[in-house]
């Protein structure tokens, strides 16, 4: 129970954002950037390992932009110039220009590399079809909707890929699931498509946005486990799981991914007992609120250690105190 | 029939201008820059955004937004009693934009985008639009730590919306838009909205109009009319519907129609756009229409903002040749 994990991304050592801008000036070749890809992947699966995470992500260190990744590797799709998403920040936004088609596998060898690493069992990570084309300009299919199943049927079959090479873990993340509530049932429609017949414990990611818009609809996301931000909301989402029966197993994002700081493990126990008043102990994963990318190295370990300790402990008081524990844990609040 | 533009245009193009706003600001940030050269940077692209304008046919042009990060901080953060907190999505796109938290009285200490005006102004002959946040949607994206009341917040906003468009007016502006996406876009208090636009408009001595973008007009359209703008923009781009709708409306005013889509790629033909017109010349004598796309043209790459904005020119030309050919 409490299964301690990551929600994908995970920082970009210095050594390889060096070289992916070497590799776009020229300067370097596709080949030399692939060793420092695995050399890094192959770090973080060890660092995870020796954190003590129990389900372990590749890190994503081949992956730039979460949508622009599957735009580059599936059919149908062209690069833009830029566009900016906020303050100083710029992102190529695909342009769907053609039928959307995946001609091979794209995940499916990096996480059969990251797997070969460890005995424990690593997530496939996946970008949403509703996602995917709702961060693409379309110019080739004559409505939102019929963008979205299309790219869910390729996801579809990457995803029977990755389930077919052994993962038992696969997350589809939808971030943009809530950016237009009335889109949420196309939302559900697409990723039934994807997850349809799994046997793999399947996973969807949310964030941003106006969560009380789409949480009635949350319960029928075709998926196993919905993982959400709680830590950089403090918790309040808690409030609105409270008040109602909830069927699926939650991912807990119990470390603010947009701070610097490292939070206090004890902190974040206590946090995660007040969790439990909510949800039973054996529904709950335990992770960040979102993608580590964006921080440091070092800030994303610490994040993780973080994770890892505050989970040990409260584990500790469940099995130390049994029924007692929980009782224990829910006066903690 | 005027074509003009909502108000935002691509900050960087690789294919004409340039990208060096990106590392200029970059570097400014980190303080290697000087605030001169950022300025002279932006200057120079704004230049150059003017004159695409121009090329492409656009009669009432912006100043593209060159330095704005978007449509809220650049007003709010020049006023007292407003801090600038955290990444908020705008409406339903995939861009963020910091969200105005009101911690104490709002206080303007001088005029904001006079300057701006003033250099857009001696770039081109031609008239120049200035843009605002409308006080409705200003106080809609917002956190009210202070009013406690969406209806004070709004009107204190469109007191200090109005002093700064009165300024703008007075420093040659031929039309001060107000930006209102969050008229239309889920639920709307009108009245309210109407309230603060009829404050902001109020004794300006130049043009006004009300942009409406993202959402539908459907309902509201009416109420609009009502408001004390000269110019009442709609979006049929996000609502198809809405042109039709003009048809049972009692049309007062003049007209700002949005119809090339500013949030896709995909290039609209000569031909679509002589239909809109067609529609709209049903409705409302055209001399009392102006065209633009649906909404600012930042969120597209340079290369596809700029055909659009080129096919609008070229679309409005000749519908209005064979017009005066068949007369």
């Amino acid at each position: 129970m409490l299964l301690t994990t990551s929600v994908g991304s995970l920082p970009k050592p210095d050594y390889l954002l060096e070289a992916r801008a070497k590799v776009r000036r020229g300067e370097m070749t596709a080949e030399e950037l692939r060793g420092l890809e695995e050399r890094a992947t192959r770090d973080w699966v060890r660092i995870q390992e020796e954190l003590g995470i129990d389900i372990v992500v590749d890190g994503e260190q081949y992956r730039g932009d979460m949508v622009a990744y599957f735009a580059e590797h599936l059919g149908g799709f062209a690069q833009s110039e830029l566009v900016r998403s906020y303050g100083n920040r710029y992102y190529r936004k695909p342009i769907i220009t053609g039928k959307i088609t995946r001609s091979r596998p794209v995940t499916v060898e990096w996480w059969t590399f990251a797997q070969g690493l460890t005995a424990k069992p690593v997530k496939g990570m996946l970008t949403g079809p509703y996602t995917i084309m709702d961060w693409s300009f379309n110019e080739a299919y004559p409505t939102r909707r019929a963008a979205c199943l299309a790219i869910a049927r390729v996801i579809r079959d990457e995803a029977r890929d990755l389930e077919r090479a052994g993962a038992q873990y696969i997350q589809v993340d939808e971030p943009a699931i809530s950016t237009r509530p009335e889109e949420m049932d196309l939302a559900i429609e697409a990723l039934g498509i994807v997850t349809r017949g799994l046997k793999a414990h399947t996973i969807t990611h949310i964030c941003y946005g106006d969560f009380h818009a789409i949480g009635r609809k949350l319960d029928r996301l075709p998926v196993d486990q919905i993982d959400l931000e709680f830590a950089n909301r403090d918790f309040e989402l808690l409030e609105f799981f409270r008040r109602r029966r909830f069927a699926k197993a939650v991912g807990l994002g119990v470390v603010d991914v947009h701070t610097h700081r490292i939070e206090d493990a004890d902190q974040v126990a206590q946090n995660l007992r007040k969790a439990l008043t909510v949800f039973r102990p054996e529904r709950v994963y335990v992770d960040p609120d979102c993608g580590l990318k964006t921080r440091s190295v070092e800030e994303a370990i610490g994040k993780l250690r973080t994770v890892v300790e505050a989970t040990r402990r409260v584990r500790a008081s469940l099995s130390a105190g049994g029924r007692r524990g929980r009782k224990v844990a829910a006066g903690a609040t | 029939m005027i074509t003009t533009v909502i108000g935002s245009y691509p900050k960087v193009a690789k294919d004409t201008y340039s990208t060096k706003l990106i590392g200029t600001i970059a570097r400014w940030q980190r303080g290697e820059a000087t605030g001169e050269q950022m300025e002279s940077v932006a200057r120079d692209i704004t230049n150059a955004v003017i004159a695409e304008q121009e090329a492409a046919g656009i009669e009432l042009v912006t100043d593209g937004q060159i330095r704005w990060e978007d449509l809220v901080t650049p007003f709010a953060g020049k006023l007292d009693g407003i801090e600038i907190n955290g990444l908020t999505r705008w409406f339903n796109n995939n861009v963020y934009y910091r969200r105005p938290v009101v911690r104490g009285e709002p206080t303007r200490r001088g005029p904001v985008l006079v300057e701006a005006l003033r250099f857009a102004k001696s770039c081109t002959e031609r008239p120049v639009k200035a843009v605002l946040p409308g006080p409705y949607t200003f106080a809609t994206v917002s956190e009210d730590r202070h009013f406690r009341s969406p209806r004070r917040f709004v009107r204190r906003m469109a007191e200090l919306l109005n002093e700064e468009a009165q300024a703008l007016a007075a420093a040659g502006a031929a039309m001060v838009q107000f930006d209102e996406p969050a008229i239309g876009f889920g639920k709307t208090d009108m009245k309210l909205a109407a309230e603060g636009l009829a404050i902001a408009a109020q004794g300006v001595k130049a043009k006004t109009a009300v942009a409406t973008y993202f959402g539908s007009l459907n309902g509201l359209f009416d109420a609009l009319m009502r408001t004390p703008v000269d110019v009442v923009g709609i979006d049929v781009v996000s609502d198809p519907t809405s042109l039709r709708s003009l048809s049972r409306a009692r049309i007062t005013k003049e007209l700002g129609i949005g119809c090339v889509d500013g949030r896709n790629t995909k290039l609209e033909t000569v031909t679509q756009l002589h239909a809109v017109f067609n529609a709209l010349r049903r409705r409302v004598p055209l001399d009392r229409v102006y065209v633009s796309p649906n909404c600012g043209l930042e969120f597209l790459p340079h290369p596809q903002a700029l055909a659009k904005l080129r096919r609008l020119g070229e679309a409005a030309a000749s519908y209005r040749a064979t017009r005066s050919a068949n007369r």
